[in-house]
């Protein structure tokens, strides 16, 4: 598809965030609009972390049925959740505050991912579905652990946990949201460089060796930028699982080119709008009674099953 | 000049190359022929850097290859693997596009254009330019592999079993267009290629391997005897040898195999 496509994209994406900031507002600029505008911000660096890592997640792996979650990144700050709340009760939340929990969050995530890149790339492997093997089996002893934990929790403290499991936007605060925009600025203009590199990456490993590609480099630096995004957009929203699968996937569609550099762009722009979307129905619609993830991944599901339909396949 | 000393690859108490001492003649033609197993493409992808030597060393214009970046490695050797089924949707065109990557990173110039023209119609692919490869027989998309590895305008090209799945006439084709590219750019192709007839027609150079060790190596003369090929393949060969070339016989062996 074309340039107009990606442009139609970004008009939604304005428009969507103009009628989410004014809509029944009231025109209120003392406290309805600031607040409306804290979460359109969580929205869009969420957006952009989500999509971001799921497609340059996608182009490692060479896979598109993969997010970085399989690596258990949000498996590890789940369980962190899940002790906190076992040993210190609900006293965490006052213990920590938001913004003590917040950082530990990403530091935990970004300690784990570091061990466990260390540990896989260790005398010369670079196998990427090595990788995935000890991750979904590192997930999966994680999340069970948590669900261990979470049976000697009492009723109260299982459903604020139960709320840490669940993406939403209205958690984060705005000093919280600034150290975010900083951190995911910071990554994205690093990335950029490497964006024709991940095109060649799409070949696979042998023939980006063959193309000048120093991969076991390239793959370890990708990797440690999608922790990091995980890691912000995870203590920023909760755990978004398998909601960049539909973002990558009909980001691809749309693009209808292979190229980094026009898939990137347009994911985060799908990713933001659907947020977007998802958060206006749940609060004029629903009022409150269903979750944003589940609306995310309802939307995405029936577009991409429509998008795989209508041109057969070759999405 | 590609040299190699004293190479061994092991996998743990499993040699699979050992001591192979050779070199590969320049703007010439070589193949590396023998049975399945005899560290043939272990050999191949060591050249290409993408497997380490246990020991051993690889000279490239006489310095080391570990001491070469390997960007710029790129711009002097290309390699092109048995090519994999991905389900990518790209064009001739961008995927040729991608040879001119060790040099422009991404950023396509004017050179890197008419380089990427000249490679297609070097191959005569230029009317398929648009296809896209997953619509392209095995044979065509071979082929615009192999130009994306010429366009990469390496002085040294490997070739890991290019023939590999193609019906003959795409088989011909290859290989003369391979044949062209020593005789008209003076360029150096060393390919692992299992059909003895194509490697004794249009090679200058073979390197027999047999069990991980260099068996014989030398010119097609030298190389494409009835008693070496019955030493090397364990079948009984009957070559006849006209001024078109060589036909080696081998399909109907007389006698019990061993």
């Amino acid at each position: 598809m074309t340039v107009k496509t990606r442009h139609t994209v970004w008009v939604a994406v304005v428009a969507l965030a103009l009628a989410f900031v004014f809509v029944r507002s009231g025109f209120d600029f003392e406290y309805v609009i600031p607040k409306r505008l804290e979460r359109l911000a969580t929205m869009v660096i969420g957006g952009i972390c989500v999509a971001w890592s799921a497609i340059t997640f996608q182009s490692l792996t060479g896979n598109r049925i993969l997010t970085p979650a399989i690596m258990g990144y949000e498996a590890v700050y789940l369980l962190f959740q899940a002790l906190l709340m076992l040993m210190l009760g609900t006293r965490s939340l006052m213990l920590l505050g938001e913004h003590g929990n917040a950082a530990l969050s990403i530091l935990l995530m970004l300690g784990y991912s570091w061990t466990l890149h260390r540990w896989l790339f260790r005398d010369d492997r670079d196998n990427v579905y090595f990788l995935l093997l000890v991750g979904l089996v590192l997930t999966m002893v994680i999340t069970t652990f948590t669900q261990f934990v979470q049976l000697k929790m009492n009723p109260g403290e299982f459903s604020i946990l139960m709320g840490y499991s669940q993406a939403t936007f209205g958690n984060a605060s705005a000093t919280q949201l600034l150290y975010a925009t900083l951190i995911v600025a910071t990554i994205c203009l690093a990335g950029l460089k490497s964006l024709p590199m991940l095109d060649v990456l799409l070949l696979g490993r042998e023939q980006a060796i063959s193309l000048g590609v120093d991969y076991r480099r390239c793959v370890q630096r990708q990797l440690l930028l999608i922790a990091a995004l995980v890691a912000v957009s995870t203590s920023l929203l909760g755990p978004t699982a398998f909601m960049g699968i539909f973002v990558a996937n009909t980001a691809y569609a749309l693009a209808g080119t292979y190229r980094h550099q026009v898939t990137l762009p347009v994911g985060c722009a799908i990713a933001i709008a659907l947020f977007i979307l998802a958060q206006l129905l749940v609060e004029h619609l629903f009022n409150y009674k269903t979750t944003v993830g589940i609306l995310v991944n309802l939307v995405c599901g029936a577009y991409f099953l429509s998008l795989m339909v209508r041109t057969r396949g070759t999405a | 000049m590609i040299t190699v000393q004293d190479l061994h690859k092991t996998y743990g108490s499993r040699t699979v190359l050992s001591a192979v001492n050779l070199r590969f003649p320049s703007s010439q033609l070589t193949s590396l022929v023998g049975p399945n197993g005899a560290g043939k493409t272990t050999l191949l992808m060591m050249l290409a850097r993408l497997l380490k030597p246990s020991r051993g060393d690889i000279r490239l214009d006489g310095s080391q290859v570990t001491g070469i970046p390997i960007d710029e490695y790129a711009k002097q050797v290309a390699t092109l693997r048995q090519t994999p089924e991905f389900n990518l949707r790209l064009t001739v065109e961008e995927l040729v596009a991608f040879g001119r990557f060790p040099y422009s990173r991404g950023r396509l110039t004017r050179h890197d254009h008419r380089v990427i023209d000249d490679a297609l119609a070097f191959l005569s692919l230029t009317a398929l330019r648009g296809a896209y490869l997953n619509e392209l027989s095995g044979g065509q998309r071979q082929m615009a592999f192999l130009a994306m590895t010429i366009a990469q305008q390496t002085d040294y090209l490997l070739l890991d079993e290019p023939l590999n799945n193609l019906d003959i006439k795409h088989a011909v084709q290859i290989m003369q267009a391979l044949r062209r590219l020593c005789d008209e750019q003076g360029r150096t192709v060393i390919l692992v290629v299992h059909d003895i007839n194509f490697a004794a027609n249009y090679s200058d150079y073979i390197v027999a391997m047999k069990d991980g060790a260099v068996h014989c190596d030398g010119q097609v003369s030298d190389v494409i005897t009835e008693r070496r090929l019955s030493e090397l393949y364990g079948l009984k060969f009957d070559i006849a040898h006209n001024e078109r070339g060589y036909l080696c016989n081998y399909f109907k062996p007389s006698g019990n195999l061993e």
